[in-house]
């Protein structure tokens, strides 16, 4: 249970990310999420063996990375989180596709490898088109645009409160887990015949601390039914950067470089 | 199970993504109905990051040596009722797909249907409450719970083959790749069964009302959505598959530029000349048989074997596209180079 600290962290480091001020920050949510969701579009329709014309898409990633402001060590290790499944089927492709695509010298390329790669970079784009998504949009301003955009408020709501209680559940369940490791012993793994009361007692704190703390929203005034604040007009700006990159995903989609 | 975008084609990705729109919505319109609406929501907030910290919490597994954690489809169906669950269970996917890159944006009505729509509406209205009928107890909880998760996962994995099959991005065969998920998963279903029975089992013991309470909201619901549901689910997969599999026979793109790449890197649209040339094919139909036919063993008859020598374009491409990535490198360090140095001088 050591991790839970590491995983806390995690949890909002986009959203500290998101906290900046820079030109891709300060883009329409609207425009972003568009951008993100056509460019992973444009890279998934791309052939199984087209790792070629997929290297051009490298710029999205890097160029909003550096405008952005955004270290690469922090993406990188989500991006890795995505790598086992890809691998394993990457892989099986190595062995059941040996049909020689080129050679290099005395090096044969099989189509195999070609698709592993094609694969590979796949997964680097679409997981950083996502992951540059939320570390420059602030959650608020994401839920606000999902409302506008009539994703149901319920599920807007369910979606909001669980990231929040993330955090709190996470640090209960830390200070749980550290008195069970006191009292057994110093053991580091839950026994199996402890698990039901140990999630059960967890969960039956956390119904209770989110009654307590809707009941205080209530108080203040909260309701489902809350306006939400006056949205954000599309700026020219957002309008010519969400053109940008569709037009270049859409030409590079259609016309090969390579 | 979490599926990623790069595995992904993008007609299987949409047509998932629609079926998923689709049920949050009917769950929420469902929800809405719920007197109890305002009250609920806190709860199946508090509900999907308990899915969070659970995942935390390595138990041991007796006799094995190794640690699970827990998953949560029907742990939440039993403590919420099916249409809430799924809500929790969805928002739970959207977040681990947002923040921790578990699973892709677009691969994202894949894994809501397979871990969300699978336990919460298919098999808790249709096995788990059935299990319950004749009253709660310890035992039929616990036989209930098991037989949900394990079935619940198995299905999902099932699911993950077929969408993977479907994308054709794999040279998996159907059949090694099933045998390859479906033990794993029954495995971790049987864990996440009897985890998931030892947590209701304690909840019911502790406050039964919680657990009443989400089999009766369920019954009131539950007279003739959930075939609202399925209907609205299958036509959602019938509309989407119909279209995109008729752009997909509508367009060159595709199926027929692969077979044309495989023959003529060069020039694709020669290379699917030679190759309907070669295939010496005369009519549509044949044409078209000729195609699966190709595909099937298409990995490219050209090249290598090719007495033209495409390895010098190979090379070509090759370098091209390392001075592409080279490019978007420089691209990004001189962008973060005068940043850095604006920023600087800014606080100077």
């Amino acid at each position: 249970m050591s991790n839970i600290h590491g995983s806390l962290g995690e949890l909002h480091a986009l959203d500290a990310l998101a906290a900046g001020r820079t030109t891709v920050h300060r883009l329409h949510p609207l425009a972003k999420l568009c951008s993100a969701l056509i460019f992973i579009l444009a890279v998934v329709s791309f052939g199984r063996y087209d790792f070629l014309p997929l290297t051009p898409y490298l710029f999205y990633p890097f160029i909003l990375m550096a405008l952005a402001e955004i270290p690469y060590g922090i993406l990188l290790k989500r991006v890795l989180v995505a790598l086992p499944f890809c691998l394993f089927a990457g892989l099986s492709n190595v062995f059941f596709d040996r049909e020689t695509a080129f050679t290099l010298g005395s090096v044969t390329i099989s189509y195999g490898v070609l698709s592993l790669l094609t694969i590979l970079l796949k997964m680097y784009l679409s997981v950083m088109a996502a992951l540059l998504l939320v570390a420059t949009t602030p959650f608020v301003e994401l839920t606000a645009q999902l409302r506008r955009l009539r994703v149901p408020m319920q599920f807007v709501t369910v979606f909001e409160m669980t990231y929040r209680y993330a955090g709190v559940l996470l640090l209960e369940t830390r200070s749980m887990g550290m008195a069970y490791a006191l009292r057994s012993g110093g053991k580091r793994a839950l026994e199996m015949r402890h698990m039901g009361s140990f999630v059960g007692g967890l969960l039956l704190r956390g119904f209770d601390r989110a009654e307590r703390i809707h009941a205080a929203m209530r108080c203040r005034g909260y309701s489902l039914r809350t306006v939400p604040r006056a949205p954000r007009p599309l700026r020219g700006a957002d309008v010519w950067a969400l053109a940008a990159i569709v037009t270049a995903s859409a030409v590079l989609r259609f016309v090969r470089l390579f | 199970m979490h599926m990623a975008d790069a595995l992904l084609s993008p007609a299987v990705g949409l047509a998932m993504d629609a079926v998923a729109v689709a049920a949050v919505g009917v769950s929420a319109a469902k929800i809405k109905k719920d007197d109890l609406n305002e009250k609920k929501i806190p709860i199946m907030g508090i509900a999907g990051a308990l899915v969070f910290a659970g995942q935390m919490i390595n138990f041991s597994i007796p006799a094995t040596g190794s640690s699970g954690h827990i998953g949560g489809g029907i742990l939440l169906s039993g403590l919420l009722g099916g249409f809430p669950a799924f809500l929790s269970i969805a928002a739970v996917l959207v977040i681990q797909c947002l923040f921790f890159a578990d699973g892709g944006l677009l691969a994202l009505g894949c894994n809501i249907f397979n871990m969300g729509v699978v336990p919460c509406l298919i098999l808790y209205p249709l096995l788990f409450r059935p299990l319950l009928k004749g009253g709660v107890t310890a035992k039929r909880l616990s036989v209930a719970s098991v037989a949900s998760a394990v079935i619940g996962l198995e299905i999902g994995a099932f699911c993950v083959v077929l969408e993977t099959l479907f994308s054709g991005i794999t040279e998996l065969p159907f059949s090694t790749f099933a045998a390859l998920m479906l033990p794993i998963h029954l495995a971790i279903g049987l864990v996440e069964g009897l985890v998931t029975a030892a947590i209701l089992v304690f909840v019911h013991k502790m406050r039964p009302e919680i657990i009443g309470a989400s089999l009766a909201g369920q019954k009131l619901a539950a007279a003739v959505p959930v075939r609202k549901v399925a209907v609205v689910l299958v036509a959602l997969t019938l509309v989407g598959g119909g279209a995109l599999s008729l752009a997909a026979s509508g367009s060159p793109d595709g199926l027929e530029w692969a077979i044309g790449n495989a023959f003529n890197r060069d020039d694709p649209e020669a290379g699917l000349g030679q190759f309907e040339e070669n295939a010496a094919l005369s009519s549509v139909a044949e044409g078209a048989a000729g195609v699966q036919e190709n595909t099937a063993f298409l990995p490219g008859y050209a090249f290598a074997s090719d007495g033209e020598n495409p390895a010098g374009t190979a090379v070509s491409g090759i370098v091209g596209a390392a001075i592409t990535f080279a490019l978007a490198c420089a691209a990004g360090l001189i962008i973060s180079k005068v940043k850095r140095r604006k920023n600087a001088e800014a606080s100077a």
